[in-house]
């Protein structure tokens, strides 16, 4: 074994051994445990809902509607991936190794560490990657429960659902290196925490904003299209029913007449009435694409936490797959169509359709956007915490 | 750089940099010989940079000018820790590790294979007196104890040179005592040791040399005849009576009597003189107290006798030399107010 070897072996011991003092490692991992279990838990049958020996009723999905399955990818994505691994194991994570970096550089401590033949660089990095180690521990252990679960209450054995544990670890990374800097830097465990949860919340409400820009896009993307669709569908009845009439009534029609769009306006005021509804939508669009652009490049320069998140559901779980779960909830078998209400002129639009609409964009962002931005916003805060690491008198 | 030196510093300066502040100075111009084998001690008031320099030599601080060179290596070149232990002033080891644990994990941090780290670590909780509490964490320690592991961890790579900062910091007397066998025996084995410590009775018990450390130089360097050249001498004191100076001032030769009245000149105050013999060496004086700056015995025979001869009773004749204190005391004392330096001296310098 080489001394590098040596080090980086003896760094990520002393790294578990500093977590696994702490109370808060193994409270982490037995929460872990826990929620596996209440995976394991619940079950669907051709009845509803069951969690233990307690039926769910109030729950209106069967096993017909919704596989045991699906209903299992879907509690680990949506629960296990979407609410625990991300939120609340990740706060968990984060207050566990906050203090990696500052007991670093503590005084009584940095001394000994800097004076062996190691590179400051390299002794960062390792005591950085120490740090990740512990949130890839976690996600491992929860991970290979959830694809016992799977396999064993759902049926099926999907190795792929162990991408989780790269992808929650690059995300996690994210906020660990803005925690490793603050903590470089201030060299206090609960100003890092707290700058990071800062941080943290920007990236949700950007993403939320993201998201709801998004979402407004793309419904009056629909919008327009129903309309434009619309419009052409009623302009054609409309024209055919003017000629319909004038041949009825025996007026004299040049060869190969059709009617002007006055006429068919005059025939169907309805129609003045989608195309303002139209124009109304379009000039909101026009509005609304600068900000969606501007969030869009916001969200280039930062971490894109939700959408690596949601990777993971991107390649495990089909588009079909994915608008399959979202229907089976809504009890149809296809998303409703959006329609134009004959009173108002008004798109009216099912919940089903927006949401597939706008996971159809989410989806069109490519894996470089996603993971190659955010990770060069990563190697970007690395770099700084090494120049300043390798910097500064101790 | 020859290889009889560990260390070789040749005008070594830091100045610690504020933002839209002036700097502040903390070594201005270093000049510094360690011989390999040899113990060397530093000492300097607080404030002196005496960690600083410390620290530089370790790679904990980047100096802001340094030529000079380790174990062969220039300052700053990792490779030479290599070969370098190095115990931290207020190192604060991880409480979650066992005395053996900061062993085996800093010996790994220096590339010490995991089988020779196994073996060195109980040979040195031997050393240090620890083995029975090798298994304990550190946060049940008591400071003397955290202090005997450094020094073990200190160890664990068998360094060519060590790099000791207060060495007996909150370590008890039997404690010291130890760390001092264990200094004396690593002197044994050829290896170069220099201390930073306040406590310089230790330090001249244990040192070959030492360099005292004021203002952010090197105030004196040398082994400790070498700096207390010219101060050394013998000392005569004879029973306290009223013709005590009398006697002692007829015991010195014919020459030496002739003196100009000087100190004495008030016979009532009776306190003594100073003057010169015959062969140029200087003569004190005080009351029943007579000091020779003579180096030889030899030179003092023929006083003895003539004290002898005149039926003075001897009380007690040694061999003086300024301890270490003494020395570090006239280094720190500004020869012109006679105050001594306050912490902080190489700040307060250039403020």
């Amino acid at each position: 074994m080489t001394t590098a070897a040596r080090q980086t072996v003896a760094m990520f011991v002393d790294a578990y051994r500093e977590l696994a003092a702490g109370k808060l490692f193994w409270i982490t991992l037995i929460l872990s445990a826990l929620v596996a279990a209440a995976f394991a838990a619940v079950g669907i049958d051709e009845e509803g809902f069951t969690a233990l020996w307690f039926r769910l009723d109030f729950i209106p999905v069967t096993s017909e509607t919704l596989p045991p399955d699906a209903l299992y990818k879907f509690l680990f994505f949506q629960l296990g991936m979407g609410i625990w691994l991300t939120w609340i194991a990740t706060i968990l994570g984060l207050v566990t190794t906050a203090g990696i970096i500052p007991s670093l550089v503590s005084s009584g401590v940095i001394d000994s560490m800097v004076a062996k033949p190691i590179s400051r660089t390299r002794l960062f990095l390792t005591r950085y990657s120490s740090g990740l180690l512990f949130a890839a521990l976690q996600v491992t252990l929860f991970t290979t429960a959830a694809f016992l679960v799977l396999g064993i209450r759902g049926g099926e054995w999907m190795p792929a659902v162990f991408l989780a544990v790269p992808i929650v670890v690059v995300f996690y990374s994210y906020l660990f290196a803005v925690m490793a800097l603050i903590g470089l830097l201030t060299r206090s465990t609960i100003t890092s925490l707290l700058m990071t949860l800062l941080l943290w919340f920007v990236l949700f409400i950007v993403n939320f904003t993201d998201a709801s820009l998004v979402g407004i896009d793309t419904q009056t993307k629909i919008r327009i299209e129903t309309l434009e669709s619309r419009i052409a569908e009623v302009e054609a009845n409309t024209a055919q029913t003017i000629i319909r009439q004038k041949t009825n009534a025996g007026e004299a029609m040049p060869e190969g007449y059709e009617p002007t769009l006055e006429e068919i306006n005059e025939a169907n005021p309805f129609i003045n009435l989608m195309r303002d509804r139209l124009g109304s939508a379009q000039e909101t669009r026009a509005k609304l694409r600068p900000w969606v652009t501007g969030t869009y490049i916001v969200k280039t320069i930062l971490p894109k936490t939700g959408e690596t998140i949601a990777l993971l559901e991107r390649y495990i779980i089909s588009e079909e797959e994915g608008q399959a779960l979202i229907l089976a909830f809504s009890g149809d078998d296809e998303p409703e169509p959006s329609t134009v209400n004959e009173d108002t002129g008004e798109v009216v639009i099912s919940p089903e359709q927006a949401q597939m609409a706008a996971n159809e964009e989410f989806r069109s962002r490519s894996l470089l956007w996603v993971l190659g931005t955010s990770l060069l916003f990563e190697v970007a805060v690395l770099g700084l915490c090494c120049v300043i690491f390798a910097r500064r008198d101790f | 750089m020859s290889t009889d030196l560990a260390i070789d510093l040749n005008h070594v300066a830091k100045t610690y940099k504020r933002l839209l502040r002036k700097g502040t100075p903390a070594l201005r111009g270093i000049e510094m010989k360690v011989h390999r084998g040899e113990v060397f001690g530093l000492l300097g008031p607080n404030g002196a940079g005496k960690s600083t320099l410390v620290k530089i030599l370790m790679t904990v601080i980047k100096p802001s000018k340094c030529q000079g060179q380790m174990l062969g290596y220039r300052i700053g070149n990792k490779a030479a820790l290599t070969d370098v232990g190095y115990l931290p002033e207020h190192h604060s080891f991880p409480g979650y590790l066992t005395g053996g644990q900061v062993i085996d994990f800093f010996g790994a941090m220096a590339g010490v294979d995991r089988r020779t780290r196994k073996k060195r670590a109980g040979e040195l909780l031997e050393l240090v007196g620890m083995s029975d509490w090798s298994k304990r964490k550190l946060r049940s320690y008591s400071k003397g104890m955290r202090q005997r592991i450094g020094i073990a961890q200190s160890l664990i790579n068998d360094p060519d040179l060590i790099l000791l900062d207060e060495p007996t910091d909150g370590v008890d007397p039997v404690g010291r005592r130890d760390i001092r066998d264990v200094i004396e025996r690593l002197k044994d084995q050829n290896k170069t040791i220099f201390i930073n410590s306040h406590l310089l009775s230790e330090l001249e018990m244990v040192c070959d040399r030492v360099a005292i450390l004021v203002k952010g130089v090197v105030a004196q360097q040398g082994t400790l005849d070498e700096l207390t050249e010219g101060q050394r001498g013998y000392l005569i004191r004879v029973a306290e009576t009223d013709d005590a100076i009398d006697l002692l001032r007829n015991a010195l030769p014919e020459a030496s009597r002739q003196l100009p009245p000087g100190d004495d000149a008030n016979p009532a105050k009776r306190i003594g003189f100073r003057g010169l013999l015959p062969s140029g060496e200087s003569i004190e004086i005080e009351r029943n107290v007579l000091r020779l700056g003579v180096t030889e015995p030899e030179q003092i025979q023929p006083i003895v006798d003539q004290i002898r001869q005149r039926a003075g009773v001897i009380n007690e004749i040694r061999a003086i030399r300024p301890s270490l204190e003494d020395l570090f005391m006239q280094a720190v004392t500004d020869p012109h107010t006679g105050e001594t330096l306050t912490p902080g001296a190489a700040e307060r310098s250039d403020a």
